[in-house]
């Protein structure tokens, strides 16, 4: 282990001297605050702080990732081209321990970095709303919509019912005789399921969309549901307003009478913006006592259209379920568990390639992670026609790859407030951790068979 | 190309680590054939080479630049993978931990962290070697000194010219006390005086059973230090031997005498010429070397300012030659701590010899001739040198026996 260490001291060292650290230090430490002055979001308060976040932590992220890259591509490529690794290979150290003592180093580095970026950014989004004159009403929104973690209940899929749905309806062509003869019986049930999904959160004039969770804990009763939608029309009004009424609380209670109802259930009637993301607070005491909550939307027959809220960001019920600064620490240990695995990437990828090719690598690699759920869509489909090649071949290679975006987006989380869950968290980086791992072996395994000096003529 | 591999070689196979090798460096059929980058062979850098170097000597690897000297280095080391045949170092393989543990190397340039300054070099070095922190720093500043670099300990490696990052080097080789020192050209961008100075410790080294295997293309520095040598040539070694075996001109004699008169000059050129011998009478010169040292130790005497490495030009050659000495004892006096290395130790055979401290001590500070002089007097035992018992027994008693010769002429 002294050794590991010693080595990792070294690469720290030298990275600190770096002028590259340096710089990415120096614009960190003058953008940041700059950031925190200029960001002015929808001009509310909550607008200021969630673009100054969502800038500030997307800036720190994307900075600390490219240094990551630079540090950990050049530090054990520059030994071996500068030969520097002569005198330390030659020294009582195995080359594992050399390989781990270099990721180690740029990975201190990240940690310190990591520490002094984000108590900045903590720092100044807590001061942000003292900064600047913000009211009462909005000081509240802030605590209760920015200042907290909340955490997400969300739509759910039957698949099996939607596979039932869009198989009946096949049959039912078939019956008929009005199946289109030309077209292949998956595309038909790809079309039919798409519909069944569109379908199961959709109503028409005067119908009702109805959503039903279980095991609902609030952190306190006397705390806000937060009710966020996004609904489309199947034609959309002239002024692009849609008409409802929402019922929220414990649905089982209306089948045995008003002596029966022990939580409440309310009732708020609205005109929202279609496709617009809109939020509303209800009281969380609408949850039952063993955790029960349906909402449901009735779809007024004033508005003459369908109502269709989307799969997959149509609905969602957030509540308290956590404090800001214990999410905050959870999206910092997320970003660092991405920085871990770009630091090994960029050390593996050097045990057998110079310092351009590994970059050039380990850039592409970072940007597919960014994109990640548009490549594993793109070779999922791909996929599909050729199974068996895919799943022993593209497919380990795509599930190395890392996922930066969607669920993977610190941003995603401080910005709206959701509670990253500790279970979530510890899978996310449990896996991250295990991929560098894996980079770290095969580096292993190549720096340990690689002669240092040789020679191509 | 292929040649049969002797039986001792397939032996050390599998008694590799556990065998008492009485070689510091032993190859069997060593090759290293360089490729392109289609993998289609290229270059025979080092061909068959059976090489053999005893525990205890100066060997020098002589030859032209391309010769496959430093090939042979980088083989011994783990840093090249031989085409075929095998290395022991010291009785394993390098890439053994406990076999580096032994091992101080100095590269063909002092290929230096930039960034970091000398102590932090060296302090890094000897955290590789699992020394401890108070070891570590006791052999940093005995180092620097030695070096003659201690006033620039803070300075980073980047700002040091070629010459002074190779004197870290140097440092950075002893760090860890080596049984076995591989120099490859540690005279390349010294000054004279460090020049001068690494043969003093290349000797001084040897005198304390260290075994060295130097590798050079300037020949009269490996003339000065080397036991054996070997002179290499396309792969092969040319010649093998003592370095009079290799230089010492039989059909020649030469008479170096006071000034002598014109008349007796005549004289000895008659009876010569009798002989039917060639005859030549000319002023030897003074060595540039000397005479160059000579002048810097009188600027240094001066007090003229300098930017570079600061050497003890102000002491007279025994007394730096106990200063070398010094910082060797302070090398191999600190102890170490660590559980680690003292099982390597244990674990691995050694011959390196432990000097009675107080025995050096008293040798390097009196200053009586007489205590110091024996030292550089102790005559190498090169027959004996193979049997490591023998080398230790030998140079422990040489110093105990002088120590015992200088009590008794205090007392009496």
């Amino acid at each position: 282990m002294g050794r590991i260490w010693a080595v990792a001291r070294n690469t720290f060292v030298s990275a600190i001297r770096m002028k590259t650290a340096i710089v990415f230090m120096a614009m960190l430490l003058i953008l940041l605050p700059i950031l925190s002055y200029t960001s002015t979001g929808d001009g509310t308060a909550i607008g200021r702080v969630q673009s100054f976040v969502s800038y500030g932590m997307g800036l720190v992220s994307f900075l600390l990732s490219m240094l990551t890259i630079v540090v950990s591509c050049y530090t054990l490529s520059s030994d071996v081209k500068h030969k520097r690794v002569y005198s330390v290979v030659t020294k009582p150290i195995r080359r594992f321990e050399f390989v781990i003592g270099k990721a180690m180093g740029v990975i201190l580095l990240d940690l310190l970095l990591l520490a002094v970026f984000s108590a900045v950014i903590y720092g100044l989004t807590i001061y942000m709303p003292r900064f600047a004159k913000t009211s009462d009403e909005e000081l509240v929104r802030l605590k209760n919509e920015f200042f907290t973690a909340r955490a997400s209940l969300k739509m759910t899929i039957d698949k099996q019912e939607i596979e039932k749905q869009a198989y009946d309806v096949y049959n039912e062509l078939v019956r008929t005789g009005q199946l289109d003869e030309s077209r292949s019986r998956e595309s038909v049930m790809t079309e039919l399921r798409n519909a069944a999904k569109y379908n199961m959160y959709a109503a028409g004039p005067g119908g009702m969309v109805l959503w039903e969770f279980q095991r609902v804990k609030p952190f306190d009763v006397n705390e806000s549901l937060f009710i966020r939608f996004k609904f489309n029309a199947a034609q959309t009004p002239a002024d692009k307003n849609l008409y409802g009424v929402w019922y929220i609380g414990d649905s089982r209670q209306t089948q045995g009478g008003p002596e029966t109802m022990k939580t409440p259930i309310y009732q708020i009637p609205r005109k929202d913006v279609v496709d617009t993301m809109q939020e509303f607070e209800v009281p969380a005491d609408a949850v039952a006592a063993d955790g029960y909550l349906a909402v449901g939307f009735y779809n007024e027959p004033m508005n003459n259209t369908a109502v269709i809220f989307p799969i997959e960001d149509g609905f969602e019920v957030l509540y308290k379920a956590g404090g800001f600064g214990g999410n905050f620490i959870s999206a910092i240990l997320l970003m660092l568990a991405r920085l871990v695995f770009l630091a090994c990437l960029g050390v593996s990828l050097t045990t057998w390639v110079g310092f351009p090719v590994a970059i050039l690598c380990s850039l592409t690699i970072f940007f597919t992670g960014v994109i990640n759920g548009f490549v594993v869509q793109s070779f999922d489909y791909l996929g599909q026609n050729m199974a068996i090649f895919y799943n022993v071949t593209i497919k380990p290679v795509i599930w190395l790859l890392p996922k930066f975006d969607q669920n993977y987006n610190v941003n995603k989380y401080l910005i709206d407030a959701r509670m990253i869950k500790y279970g979530f968290l510890a899978m996310a980086a449990g896996v991250l951790l295990l991929k560098s791992l894996i980079l770290l072996l095969v580096g292993f395994l190549i720096f340990a068979k690689r002669e240092l000096a040789k020679v191509v003529i | 190309m292929e040649s049969a591999l002797p039986m001792e070689f397939y032996l050390k196979r599998v008694f590799v680590v556990s065998e008492k090798s009485q070689f510091a460096v032993e190859t069997f059929g060593l090759t290293k054939v360089f490729g392109d980058w289609w993998g289609r062979s290229r270059v025979v850098a080092v061909e068959d080479l059976n090489l053999k170097v005893n525990r205890n000597e100066v060997f020098g690897l002589l030859g032209p630049n391309g010769s496959g000297k430093t090939t042979i280095i980088k083989m011994l080391l783990g840093l090249l993978h031989p085409t075929k045949g095998r290395a022991l170092v010291l009785g394993g393989v390098s890439r053994d931990p406990k076999i580096t543990a032994r091992i101080g190397f100095l590269p063909e340039e002092s290929y230096l962290y930039p960034y970091l300054n000398a102590r932090e070099t060296l302090d890094f070095y000897g955290r590789l070697f699992g020394l401890n922190s108070k070891v570590r720093a006791s052999r940093i500043d005995a180092l620097l000194d030695m070096v003659g670099l201690a006033g620039m300990a803070s300075r980073p490696i980047g700002t040091f010219s070629k010459g002074m990052a190779r004197r870290i080097g140097l440092a950075q080789a002893l760090i860890n006390d080596p049984e076995l020192l591989i120099l490859d050209e540690p005279t390349s961008g010294l000054d004279p005086i460090g020049t001068k100075q690494i043969k003093d410790l290349i000797v001084e080294l040897a005198k304390r059973g260290k075994t060295v295997l130097l590798c050079s293309h300037l020949l009269a520095d490996a003339e000065e230090v080397c036991d054996r040598m070997a002179i290499m040539y396309g792969g092969h070694i040319q010649r093998l031997g003592s370095v009079d075996e290799l230089l010492k001109q039989t059909n020649k004699r030469q008479i170096t005498t006071g000034v002598l008169t014109e008349d007796a000059i005549q004289k000895i050129r008659s009876i010569v010429e009798k002989q039917g011998s060639e005859f030549e009478v000319s002023e030897p010169m003074q060595r540039l070397e000397s005479y160059f040292i000579e002048v810097v130790r009188q600027a240094h005497k001066e007090k003229r300012p300098t930017s570079g490495a600061v050497n003890r030009l102000d002491a007279t050659q025994a007394e730096a030659t106990a200063a070398v000495s010094d910082v060797l004892d302070r090398l191999v006096s600190a102890k170490v701590e660590t559980q680690k290395q003292a099982e390597i130790k244990q674990s691995v055979e050694t011959i390196a010899i432990e000097p009675d401290k107080s025995v050096l001590t008293k040798l390097t500070q009196s200053s009586d001739e007489n205590l110091t002089t024996p030292v550089s007097k102790i005559e190498k035992p090169a027959a004996e040198a193979q049997n490591p018992e023998n080398i230790k027994k030998n140079i422990l008693d040489e110093l105990v026996g002088r120590q015992g010769l200088a009590e008794d002429e205090k007392n009496g």
